[in-house]
């Protein structure tokens, strides 16, 4: 970490933050039920580092991505960003907030609008943020398919989305949130589609992606592998709740709580 | 006994800048009981061979070669009345991503008995019912679960109920594309355990298609390596995975990322993907082989034995020489 006396804030700052959903009454049983997503938690990510979430299906991984980029609102407690508070922002300021927070969703088939072409997914945003011009924006469009080894960039312009493979997909889907050059970005299980060849290319991307524009990310992920490759700092959740955080080595090497160890545990092995 | 057989089998897609060979002169086979496992990298050509396999391609593929015997009969001489027929029974899919393809406003045990009714209409819908029960055993979701939407389960759940429906019809071979990736290490650990024991308990063909290795050497007894359309090894699971000889193979295993992986792991440079609208006809893989030579560039590769059971397609000196460091 870079030393400095002014002591700049955290850029993201999350505590007590609780989500609970309440799902609709169905035919046959009146009333509500409860989805407790997240429940209390505190979390606190320096400027430019790579910070791991860990944990089962359903234990709230997506849902902190999706109140982090503001597409949902807490149940109660407080985020902010680079020190100052995003509950609440409105207009102007979230549109402001929105272009410096991206996320990459965790499936492509879903994420990407079918109607668009390759080149307009990309360029959306360039467009929406009103960024460069014309042949700026579509030789930003190449430069960032080349990045993220989508190339020759111009042989992929044109296509949809099905004319991709699954893993072609989330390459474009992350071509469109580094576009925009953002300052911290949610990525959530963003190599769970692709061979090891191209994840690991992915992650040394990111790494270099991160030592350029000092941006940070919260890296969502069942792989503790991956984890342990690319992230500073691990947090692991299970139901909702953090139940360990701590240097990556030291969690994986020494861990405390039984689920961490059970997690341990189930990755795959593969010793021939 | 031979269940399928593909012979020279080569798939394209019509684009604007001309074919794109999606699937290239693949040939394999596989018995009855057994399981096969695909790996490659993302675009090389796994999914193509699934939907060629089920009689599913886009509107824009042409099948330009080969034959593709299951069973007895040629696949590619199959009307649309006979695929109809055919899908479900004698082959049926865990397409890659189908845990959103539940339809979200039909219960699950609904879905499952439309699958069972469109292919034996004259089944009561007692008997029909017993079936689906008996298939939620088998992936073990609980019979009171029987009547949720599918937004109600899990992921994990929502991939044991396309299982399901995939078994329906008892077919002879069951084709599943990625179908663990969207889970935790957990949950993907006991649908493979499910899925080998509805292999041995059925006797069930599988072919396993994931880009992740220690999936498929999990599950498969037989393994193909893809990388841009073709097929460059073929072996044993252990013949692949503990003596691998083509150069991507032996690429592919040592970027794969375990907990005691060194951090300081080597990684390749990046390579750019063949691109499949213009071949060249040399190597596909060569621009990223270390050890490629003009040979490789000029001319196309053969198959070169390694064991009666395992094979690569590349060069004999290429495949010594990689050998020796
Ligand atoms: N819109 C919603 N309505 C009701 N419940 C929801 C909603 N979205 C998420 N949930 C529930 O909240 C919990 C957390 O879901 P979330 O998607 O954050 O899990 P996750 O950790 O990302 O899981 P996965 O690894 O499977 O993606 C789950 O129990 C889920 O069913
Ligand atoms: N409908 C289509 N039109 C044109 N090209 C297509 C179409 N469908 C697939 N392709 C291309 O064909 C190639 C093979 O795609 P396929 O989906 O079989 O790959 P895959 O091995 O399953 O990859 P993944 O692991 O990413 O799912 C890719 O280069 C893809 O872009
Ligand atoms: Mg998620
Ligand atoms: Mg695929």
């Amino acid at each position: 970490m870079i030393e400095d006396n002014t002591q700049p804030a955290p850029i993201i700052e999350l505590s007590g933050v609780t989500k609970e959903y309440r799902t609709k009454a169905t035919f046959f049983s009146k009333g509500y039920t409860n989805v407790m997503a997240m429940d209390n938690i505190s979390l606190t990510l320096q400027r430019g580092e790579i910070f791991g979430l860990v944990g089962q299906s359903g234990s709230g991984k997506t849902t902190l991505g999706r109140l982090l980029l503001k597409l949902e609102s807490p149940t109660k407690g407080i985020m902010k960003f680079n020190g100052k508070p995003i509950n609440d922002l409105k207009g102007k300021d979230l549109k402001t907030y929105r272009s410096k927070v991206q996320m990459i969703f965790q499936d492509p088939y879903q994420s990407l609008n079918p109607h668009l072409s390759i080149a307009e997914t990309i360029l959306e945003p360039l467009i929406v943020n009103k960024i460069g011009d014309i042949h700026s924006r579509k030789e930003k469009v190449i430069e960032t398919l080349d990045t993220v080894s989508l190339a020759p960039g111009k042989e992929y312009y044109d296509r949809f989305p099905h004319q991709l493979s699954g893993g072609q997909r989330q390459r474009v889907a992350i071509a469109r949130a580094i576009v925009l050059d953002p300052e911290f970005i949610v990525a959530d299980e963003p190599t769970s589609m692709l061979d090891a060849t191209i994840a690991i290319q992915l992650f040394k991307l990111l790494q270099q992606i991160r030592k350029k524009y000092n941006m940070t990310f919260l890296f969502i992920t069942h792989n503790l592998a991956a984890a342990q490759f690319l992230c500073d700092r691990i947090a692991v959740i299970h139901d909702g709740v953090i139940v360990e955080t701590g240097p990556t080595d030291r969690v994986i090497q020494q861990p405390e709580h039984p689920y961490t160890k059970k997690l341990i545990q189930a990755q795959p092995k593969f010793n021939f | 006994m031979t269940l399928l057989q593909v012979e020279n089998l080569s798939v394209g897609y019509k684009t604007k800048k001309g074919i794109l060979h999606a699937v290239n002169d693949i040939s394999f086979t596989l018995e009855q009981g057994r399981s096969l496992g695909f790996v490659g990298e993302s675009g090389c050509g796994k999914t193509t061979i699934g939907m060629t396999l089920m009689g599913l391609l886009p509107e824009n593929a042409v099948i330009t070669q080969g034959a593709i015997h299951f069973n007895g009969s040629n696949l590619l001489h199959f009307k649309d009345e006979q695929w109809r027929n055919f899908r479900g029974k004698g082959i049926s899919m865990v397409f890659q991503a189908a845990m959103n393809a539940l339809n979200p406003v039909i219960r699950v045990d609904e879905q499952i008995m439309e699958a069972i009714e469109v292919h034996s209409p004259d089944i009561p819908k007692t008997e029909i019912y017993k079936q689906v029960k008996n298939l939620f055993n088998m992936v073990q979701i609980s019979e009171d679960r029987l009547r949720d939407y599918p937004h109600q389960y899990s992921g994990g759940m929502k991939q044991r109920a396309i299982i399901a429906m995939a078994l329906a019809c008892n077919p002879k071979l069951i084709i599943a594309d990625e179908p663990t990736t969207a889970l935790d290490v957990i949950v993907q650990d006991q649908i493979l355990q499910e899925i080998k024991k509805i292999k041995k308990a059925l006797n069930t063909s599988v072919i396993f298609i994931s880009h992740d290795i220690a999936v498929v050497a999990d599950v498969c007894e037989d393994i193909c390596v893809m990388y841009g359309g073709q097929i460059v090894e073929k072996g044993k699971r252990e013949e692949v995975f503990k003596s691998p000889r083509h150069p991507y193979t032996k690429t592919l295993l040592a970027s794969y990322l375990s907990l005691d992986s060194d951090k300081n792991i080597k990684v390749l440079e990046i390579q750019k993907p063949p691109d499949l609208i213009t071949l060249t006809g040399g190597c596909r893989f060569a621009d990223s082989c270390k050890h490629k030579s003009k040979n490789c560039e000029n001319h196309t590769p053969g198959w070169v034995d390694l064991s009666p059971t395992h094979q690569a397609f590349c060069f004999e000196d290429i495949l010594n020489k990689d050998n020796n460091d």
